[in-house]
């Protein structure tokens, strides 16, 4: 698919950077204003901080705002306007949206949204499941449980507003949502990396190869690192006989990054977000390319509840390539959401990234899709164990995989591992976001 | 290549938004009218974000 028609917007999709720069400092501007005007907590953050909307000339005086965090909301919600506290820059009765996030890394935060808040939730998404391909003669199932998060919300409504036919396959269960994608032929869903493999096992297990007995072609995923780690991406796509495009957002950002068909990176949607990249430790902008840092990112139009340099702590890093395939000019980042800057830990004295031990697994064929990594410590000193499971009829190449896996960790990790072969089937399965890297040296 | 005209454009989408901001007006409170014009007015707000905001720069 050439020319226009591959793209949700074109005008704003391939808008020449200097334009697209200016878009964003006057969108900037427009919500500091607004949060700074409505906001009495955002008021109080800027006025201590000696920042006023006049003040927002240039990209450089954005880095003098202060940047938020999940703690600070915390901190504020429960009270009035309850139950979000006075980050809410709307009346209550302006609010018709209300979800909160899983609580991952402590208490949920809730995040409201007005009605035009939401319809931005899904405008947003549709740039990403255009770019992916999406047409109106797509049938979309949704395997998930429609809940309190906001995950696969938001798809559903992008994929409505594209036009598509949304199955919303909530309170089913995994065999009863196959059988019905089959029988509704459906041929698009939107899934965690997790779920997308454990929907294929269920699907073996009842007799079903998913691609040649079911009509999904292409997959959505987001929640988790795996639509951008290349092993994972390729046991999905060979499960399921289906392109898989990463998709990157959260509960208080929105859906911030995607995938186009090209694949080369997800796409920062420049024109609803401002993404920058510094420095875990010194808190430096990052601009270059290949230089991993936390993002901070302000989301531009979502009015009810704004999210102004937000520290996300997703660990991200700009991409070499100027410009995509695709001819879109948003910038893209490399190798999806690597992490959050929380989970990426010493372990004896070495940075580790838990993604960089999937994409080991991952790679190994004669390895199951679920793995676990616990880290304890024995004294003074760390101890790590990867266990996997090893697949049927597999067992008599365990010297072989132990060798391969000691091998590949070792390069990618610079770590050894006590190595556990469990048989297929016995470690845990998820629904929606796994827990496989278990750090018990912090009472986990 | 295609042309786009959207300064003229950016004109129909603030037309469109101040004949739905009447017609709230006119309303007399009935909440058919009110509610229902609130939803166009987020949908023109997505016109206003995908195009008229772009029209000052270019």
């Amino acid at each position: 698919m050439k020319g226009v028609e591959q793209y949700w917007n074109p005008i704003l999709e391939t808008l020449p950077r200097e334009k697209l720069q200016q878009l964003q400092l006057k969108k900037f501007q427009n919500i500091f204003k607004w949060a700074y005007e409505h906001s009495r907590f955002y008021h109080k953050l800027y006025s201590e901080a000696g920042i006023e909307p006049g003040d927002i000339r240039t990209f450089d005086d954005i880095l003098k705002v202060p940047k938020i965090e999940k703690a600070m909301m915390r901190d504020i919600q429960g009270k009035d306007p309850f139950p979000y506290g006075d980050i809410l820059c709307v009346p209550l009765t302006a609010v018709t949206e209300y979800r909160q996030t899983s609580g991952t890394t402590g208490q949920p935060i809730y995040q409201a949204d007005t009605w035009q808040d939401w319809e931005g939730g899904a405008e947003a998404y549709c740039y990403a499941l255009y770019a992916q391909g999406y047409r109106d003669s797509d049938r979309l199932f949704v395997p998930f449980g429609y809940n309190i998060f906001i995950a696969f919300w938001t798809y559903h409504y992008a994929g409505e507003k594209l036009g598509c036919e949304v199955i919303p396959g909530g309170v089913l269960n995994t065999e009863a949502r196959i059988l019905k994608m089959q029988e509704l032929r459906a041929t698009a869903m939107g899934a965690t990396p997790t779920y997308v493999l454990g929907m294929a096992e269920t699907a073996i297990k009842m007799g079903i190869e998913p691609p040649k007995d079911l009509f999904i072609r292409k997959i959505t995923v987001a929640g988790e690192p795996g639509g951008s780690v290349p092993a994972t991406r390729k046991r999905m796509e060979d499960a399921w006989g289906a392109k898989v495009y990463d998709q990157a957002g959260s509960t208080e950002i929105g859906h911030w990054g995607w995938e186009c068909r090209y694949q080369c990176g997800l796409h920062v949607n420049e024109a609803f977000y401002l993404a920058e990249i510094e420095d875990v430790d010194t808190g430096e902008l990052i601009t270059e390319p290949g230089r991993r840092g936390k993002m901070v990112i302000t989301t531009f139009d979502r009015l009810a509840q704004p999210c102004i340099r937000f520290d996300s702590k997703d660990v991200i890093e700009w991409s070499a390539i100027e410009k995509c395939e695709c001819g879109r000019t948003f910038r893209l980042i490399r190798g999806g959401v690597m992490g959050r800057a929380d989970d990426i830990t010493k372990v004896k004295g070495v940075l580790l990234a838990p993604a960089a031990i999937e994409e080991v697994v991952r790679a190994v064929p004669q390895l199951g899709d679920e793995y676990e990594v616990v880290v304890t410590k024995k004294g003074d000193i760390d101890d790590i164990t990867l266990k996997v499971e090893l697949l049927p009829k597999c067992k008599a190449e365990i010297s072989a995989i132990r060798e391969t896996l000691t091998r590949e960790l070792r390069t990618k990790t610079n770590l050894r591992y006590n190595l556990e072969f469990h048989d297929y089937g016995t470690l845990p399965r998820y629904e929606v976001k796994a827990k496989r890297f278990k750090d018990l040296r912090k009472g986990d | 290549m295609t042309e786009y005209h959207i300064k003229e454009i950016a004109q129909k989408i603030e037309t469109l938004k101040l004949e739905a901001t009447e017609l709230k007006k006119m309303s007399g409170g009935i909440q058919a009218i009110d509610r229902n014009i609130d939803r166009i007015l987020a949908s023109i707000k997505m016109l206003e974000i995908n195009i008229s905001d772009l029209a000052s720069i270019l």
